[in-house]
């Protein structure tokens, strides 16, 4: 089995014995676990590779779909598994699979089409008809706090998809953690620059980072379309307090969305972004608004408060959407103001004709 | 101002007023196409080619789809004009992308008014407030009223506009209308959409009227039977580029 793909596999080959061919020459073949081959005129025998640790469920459904994968080679034409083999031969190089060795052509069709499937893409039976070469993923910094795990500045690649592996916390004193990494995103894009992890890493990982330990990560590209995936990009980063980033050169983006709602109130909105971050005179609103108590507005709840340069009143469209489909316009203000603790915005309906839940979106001017 | 290259859903040339900043542009333009053809039934979604834009993506806008329809019966013929919101963005640096909504297929031609503002997000800086200014709407015999919510924010390049129709004389009920807005500034042409108004033969998106800007007058004669049925607020909402500043953008 490939080296790449067992490590893909997360699989062990640390038993791995090479012995004189003259105790076991000629002998291959498995039993109970052991599997002996001739390598170069040398008998090595090797222990069935098991995965380590325990499985995330990530991983169980992984397992589950290369398993799905591996079966239906078997379906496949001889022509499409010769057209694998094929391509296989050119596939070696670095730039395609992120490590240079060779591939045979089931390995490669089950490699591509795991990426697909994690990307949500349907398995691919004919081989790609080129190789494609994709960028190293460019970003201008990893930020991690137990507050905020994000990764900014990165160069925005069309059509492509980030993948991001990171580990749970770690001594600082460790300096390749990369081995514990697991995948939080099969394949996510950008937001603009940003990918903001946090809550995909407590989802995976369970536990927050904590101050003074470090983090690893791991992350590249995938081309969903074909599977292909680009090199490795590896970073680290200590934990530290959401201030200190602050002060170190993080700056917050000033949008707030779903995780910033306060737990003690109850907000009446089942999906909200709200961004600031446009340098223009408007903000970008986007919220499924679901109206309260016969009342034709919203009122969304924040656990922190809005940054005093774009406090006021902002207005955007929105359009009510009927249990039937209909989608009536209608145009909303938007009240944006700090309390003692928090902050509050209320999407109040003015024009069309009111009708919930009501989808409000798109560029809103601000005064 | 510019003209659009092509488009995958059959419409003819576009002509696009324009503002372009660096990190966003207002686009104001006006079009019709036939939604029964060959091309647009074949797209997912509404593209159209243009030539390079200052920015090569943009967050979510909106824009406005519209079709007429009149009825006629024995007393004579009634307005059933409607319409929706559809969203609107750049995808790259030549393409404007329209989603594409079936509910208004088979009531073709289908206008779209893009009058819309596309940002960009997680610029260097945050929203910049504007000033709101009450519009003051006047009509010769004061016969048309609007909520305090009729205003506009006008910037250097081009001006956002919220008119929010309250009510009518009804003596002017059925007469074509005239409206001075004493604080939009001169230089705006446009046609604009006016959502709202009770449909009774189409509830799945509510009327939908155009009204016509010039030299700060408005102009609505054609309007939906249900213009001012409670509840149904007929409203516009529009980002407008200002014609004597186009030439100067940055």
């Amino acid at each position: 089995m490939h080296k790449g793909l067992c490590s893909f596999l997360n699989l062990n080959f640390d038993l791995m014995i090479a012995l004189p061919s003259i105790a076991f020459g000629g002998f291959s073949g498995s039993a109970k676990g052991v599997t002996a081959r001739q390598v170069d005129g040398r008998s090595v025998l090797s222990v069935r590779a098991w995965p380590t640790g325990i499985a995330t469920s990530a991983q169980v459904v992984r397992r589950a779909s290369m398993s799905k994968i591996t079966k239906s080679w078997k379906t496949l034409t001889d022509a499409q598994r010769l057209a694998w083999d094929h391509l296989a031969e050119h596939s070696a190089g670095e730039s395609v699979f992120g490590q240079s060795a060779e591939i045979s052509g089931l390995n490669l069709y089950i490699r591509l089409n795991v990426a697909r499937t994690m990307a949500g893409e349907v398995i691919l039976s004919d081989a790609p008809q080129n190789l494609v070469a994709l960028p190293n993923v460019a970003y201008t910094g990893l930020w991690v706090t137990p507050k905020t795990i994000i990764i900014k500045g990165i160069t925005h690649e069309t059509g492509l998809k980030l993948v991001v592996k990171m580990s749970a916390s770690q001594s600082p004193g460790v300096s390749s953690g990369w081995s514990k990494t697991v995948i939080l995103s099969p394949g996510m894009e950008d937001d603009w620059g940003d990918a903001d992890v946090t809550t995909l890493y407590l989802k995976t990982i369970g536990v927050k980072p904590v101050i003074g330990e470090k983090v690893f990560l791991e992350m590249y590209w995938l081309d969903p379309e074909t599977g292909f995936v680009g090199l490795s990009t590896y970073d680290s980063k200590v934990c530290e307090s959401q201030e200190d980033a602050e002060a170190e050169g993080y700056v917050p983006r000033t949008k707030f969305s779903m995780n910033d709602l306060r737990e003690s109130e109850e907000s009446h909105v089942s999906s909200f972004d709200v961004d600031f971050s446009t340098g223009a005179p408007v903000a970008e609103f986007s919220a499924m608004c679901l109206g309260h108590s016969n009342v034709a507005s919203s009122e969304v709840y924040l656990d922190q408060q809005i940054p005093s340069d774009v406090l006021g009143t902002g207005m955007c469209l929105g359009r009510g959407c009927g249990a039937d489909g209909k989608i009536i316009p209608q145009s909303y203000l938007v009240y944006m103001y700090n309390r003692s603790e928090g902050a509050e915005m209320t999407f109040a309906h003015r024009g069309g004709y009111y009708l919930k839940p009501t989808e409000c979106f798109g560029s809103g001017i601000v005064y | 101002m510019f003209n659009s290259i092509s488009n995958n859903f059959g419409a003819g040339q576009i002509t696009f007023k324009d503002y372009q900043a660096e990190n966003y542009v207002v686009l104001n333009a006006k079009f019709s196409f036939d939604p029964t053809s060959a091309q647009y039934q074949a797209c997912s979604q509404m593209e159209i080619t243009v030539p390079d834009l200052t920015i090569d993506r943009s967050a979510i806008a909106g824009v406005f789809v519209r079709f007429i329809e009149t009825r006629s019966f024995q007393w004579g013929d009634s307005v059933y004009d409607g319409g929706s919101v559809l969203k609107s963005w750049i995808k790259d640096k030549n393409t404007i992308v329209i989603e594409k909504q079936p509910w208004f297929d088979e009531l073709g031609p289908l206008y779209i008014y893009i009058l819309a503002l596309y940002p960009q997000l997680n610029q260097s800086g945050n929203t910049i407030k504007g000033t709101k200014q009450r519009l003051t709407m006047t009509t010769e015999g004061n016969y048309l009223y609007f909520s305090s919510d009729t205003f506009v924010v006008i910037f250097d390049h081009w001006v956002f506009m919220h008119l929010q129709f309250s009510s009518c004389s009804y003596a002017y009920r059925d007469s074509p209308w005239e409206v001075t807005m004493e604080q939009l500034p001169e230089d705006i042409t446009a046609d604009v959409p006016v959502c709202g108004g009770g449909n009774q033969f189409h509830p799945e998106c509510d009327g939908m009227a155009e009204c016509h800007i010039e030299n700060k007058i408005l102009t609505l004669d054609r309007r939906v039977m249900g213009f001012f049925d409670t509840a149904h607020d007929p409203f516009a909402f529009a980002f407008l580029v200002r014609e004597g500043e186009s030439e100067n953008n940055e």
